[in-house]
């Protein structure tokens, strides 16, 4: 069902699971915050005056299970559930579905108290059987988790990083004093990471936002660019310098943003190596000081890669010459 | 009434509500004299930068926790560990927080660093000797951290997750045994209510039999308990209830009638459901099978040697 290796026989079939419809303290959600493709659902801005209110949304729920694999196998007491989890809640809510006769598929619903949830949480599926005399065993479980989010109006999986614009020197943010000379500052410590632009800089905004010619454009994509790939690198930074061990030397990766983060870059960083040696060689790397300066060469790299930083930089080269050349013919 | 009020929203926190308190901002705040307990931290800048919450409920008025902390302080001043088991459960009923809450770190640094700075430092402020010259300091994830490191989250945490139901004991029970505290917090294991429950069974009959360097026993059961987790799914074998909401919010919505909690009793948690009794029934049996088989192996390890 994974890498991983079970000493029992598992499935190789992929359960799959649809949300098919989502109830909010009774009524329909609206379709549009249901997506598919993106396997996401929105549940902030949900219609009425005291959208902010609601209290539990339940969603409906249909999985379909590798049948003729599980007909032929080994496996006894064979049943399936949903589970609903969110790690910074330390919520997992876990429903047993019934097979449906007609369709072949297991159905069942799934309550989510928004009282549990914070942010994010995730819908799977697992597959659970007697092997041999042990019951209980996991078989099978999906792939593509759904994804569930209070904080958002629209049903995106990939969140954006906030951007925040605001004037370092005389604005509401008092810590950003000392840096009212910066550009921009990136803060890694919340729940989603943020990047503070700094109105006190002449343009920069307008600039950003970008109405200008062809050079101008360019240089707002490098400007951007620059933005991203520094984000990055203090995102990437932020979540290594949170990776721990437990008891048993197995690194415990810090959930959320900060996993996306180095599931995304770990590949760029230190390539030829597993998720999990990968991770353990970071850990080792950061720890013992061995190593970790050869690392932030290859840490700039993958960000300026994430950020299309070579790319950006070839535009608003080209875009520059143009105009230059413009100007003197 | 001061119009000039009413149509300004207060957008500051003040120190007698609970707040939120950012967390970049807190741990910028975090240096070596903060740390150490030589200096407060600096409760104006921190104000300013905080936001109140947007409830005019009573289980935001910090006084309360004030209170209770001080007594914790008082109480056990020669056994700093032994106020976790008296303060969590009191603490849990004190705040009264949904999970959804109480997961915002914001929360927890306000009370770590505005509310209850002295109270951090008291708990863990590492005990050194007096050669060592360097003046010891509270690690900074005591203030700003995590629901299993900050100070005070991680005793409301553990009552969270070792309550059953309204019942506060066996939380009491968990919390009063810092290897449970700090290692099986950090397990996802324990969000199952009856996996938590059958654990702390185990534990409790291991405390009752006397059983020697119960640490050890506890921490090799927790990792012999993780490791069977993923092949076994304890949920199909003792399946929970699902929450009752309605007890749940009744109790949080009760905070602004509450009396303070009892200092000699323990309070009463929220009525959301006990957990299945034939559940943690099952799991016991089956966390007992896996205690006596980890038994077995020291045997045969101690007489091979």
């Amino acid at each position: 069902m994974s890498r991983t290796l079970y000493p029992y026989p598992v499935l190789f079939g992929r359960p799959e699971l649809e949300i098919t419809r989502v109830r909010v303290d009774g009524r329909q959600l609206d379709f549009a915050k249901i997506s598919h493709s993106q396997r996401s659902v929105a549940l902030d801005g949900i219609g009425g005056t005291d959208d902010e209110k609601w209290q539990t949304a339940t969603l409906d729920v249909r999985a379909t299970l590798p049948e003729e694999e599980i007909a032929d196998g080994p496996w006894s007491e064979l049943h399936c559930v949903a589970v609903l989890e969110e790690a910074a809640t330390e919520t997992r809510i876990v429903r047993r579905l019934i097979k449906d006769r007609a369709s072949g598929t297991w159905q069942g619903s799934v309550p989510l108290h928004r009282s549990r949830h914070r942010s994010r949480a995730t819908l799977g599926v697992q597959v659970v059987a007697a092997v041999g005399d042990v019951r209980g065993r996991l078989i099978g479980r999906s792939e593509n988790d759904w994804v569930l989010d209070l904080q958002e109006q629209l049903p995106v999986r990939d969140k954006e990083i906030d951007i925040v614009e605001v004037d370092f020197r005389d604005g509401p943010h008092v810590w950003l004093r000392p840096f009212k000379d910066a550009p921009w500052f990136i803060e890694t410590d919340g729940d989603m990471p943020t990047v503070y632009l700094n109105q006190g800089v002449d343009g920069l905004g307008l600039l950003l936002r970008g109405n200008g010619g062809p050079a101008e454009k360019a240089t707002a994509a490098l400007v951007n660019a620059q933005i991203v790939s520094d984000a990055w690198v203090t995102m990437f930074h932020a979540a290594a310098g949170d990776l721990e061990t437990d008891e048993d030397g197995n690194v415990r990766v810090p959930p959320g943003w900060r996993e996306s983060v180095l599931l995304a870059m770990l590949p760029d960083v230190l390539p030829g190596l597993s998720p999990t040696d990968a991770l353990h060689e970071l850990l080792a790397r950061r720890e013992d000081g061995d190593g970790w300066s050869t690392l932030q060469a290859r840490v700039q790299y993958a960000a300026s890669l994430r950020a299309q930083l070579p790319k950006q930089l070839a535009a608003t080269l080209r875009a520059t010459t143009l105009a230059s050349e413009g100007a003197t013919r | 009434m001061n119009t000039d009020l009413s149509t300004r929203p207060a957008r500051t926190a003040t120190a007698d509500r609970i707040g939120l308190l950012p967390t970049g901002v807190a741990k910028r705040h975090l240096n070596r004299a903060v740390l150490a307990g030589a200096e407060p931290p600096a409760q104006v800048a921190l104000l300013r930068a905080s936001a109140p919450v947007d409830d005019a409920s009573a289980r935001w008025n910090s006084e309360p926790v004030r209170v209770l902390l001080e007594q914790a302080m008082a109480r056990f001043e020669g056994d700093r560990a032994a106020a976790d088991a008296w303060l969590a459960p009191r603490l849990h009923a004190t705040l009264r927080l949904t999970r959804g809450e109480a997961a915002n770190k914001d929360l927890w640094a306000y009370l770590g660093l505005i509310v209850a700075p002295d109270y951090v430092i008291w708990r863990h402020r590492p005990v050194v000797a007096d050669e060592e010259r360097r003046t010891p300091t509270v690690q900074s994830a005591r203030f700003v951290g995590g629901n299993n490191s900050q100070a005070l989250a991680r005793l409301w945490w553990a009552a969270e997750l070792f309550r059953d139901g309204a019942d506060y004991a066996p939380a009491e029970f968990a919390c009063g045994n810092q290897d449970v505290l700090n290692t099986a917090l950090r397990l996802d294991i324990m969000e199952h209510r009856p996996t938590a429950q059958a654990v702390l069974r185990v534990v409790r009959r291991l405390a009752d039999a006397g059983t020697p360097r119960l640490g050890d026993h506890v921490n090799a059961l927790t990792t012999a308990v993780r490791v069977a987790r993923s092949t076994l799914v304890f949920e199909a074998l003792g399946p929970d209830e699902l929450p009752d909401e309605a007890g749940l919010l009744d109790w949080v919505a009760d905070a602004d009638s509450a009396p303070p909690v009892s200092w000699d009793r323990l309070p009463d948690g929220p009525d959301d459901g006990g957990v299945p009794a034939a559940s943690v029934a099952t799991l016991t049996a089956l966390f007992e099978d896996i205690n006596t088989h980890l038994a077995r192996a020291r045997d045969r390890r101690s007489s091979a040697a």
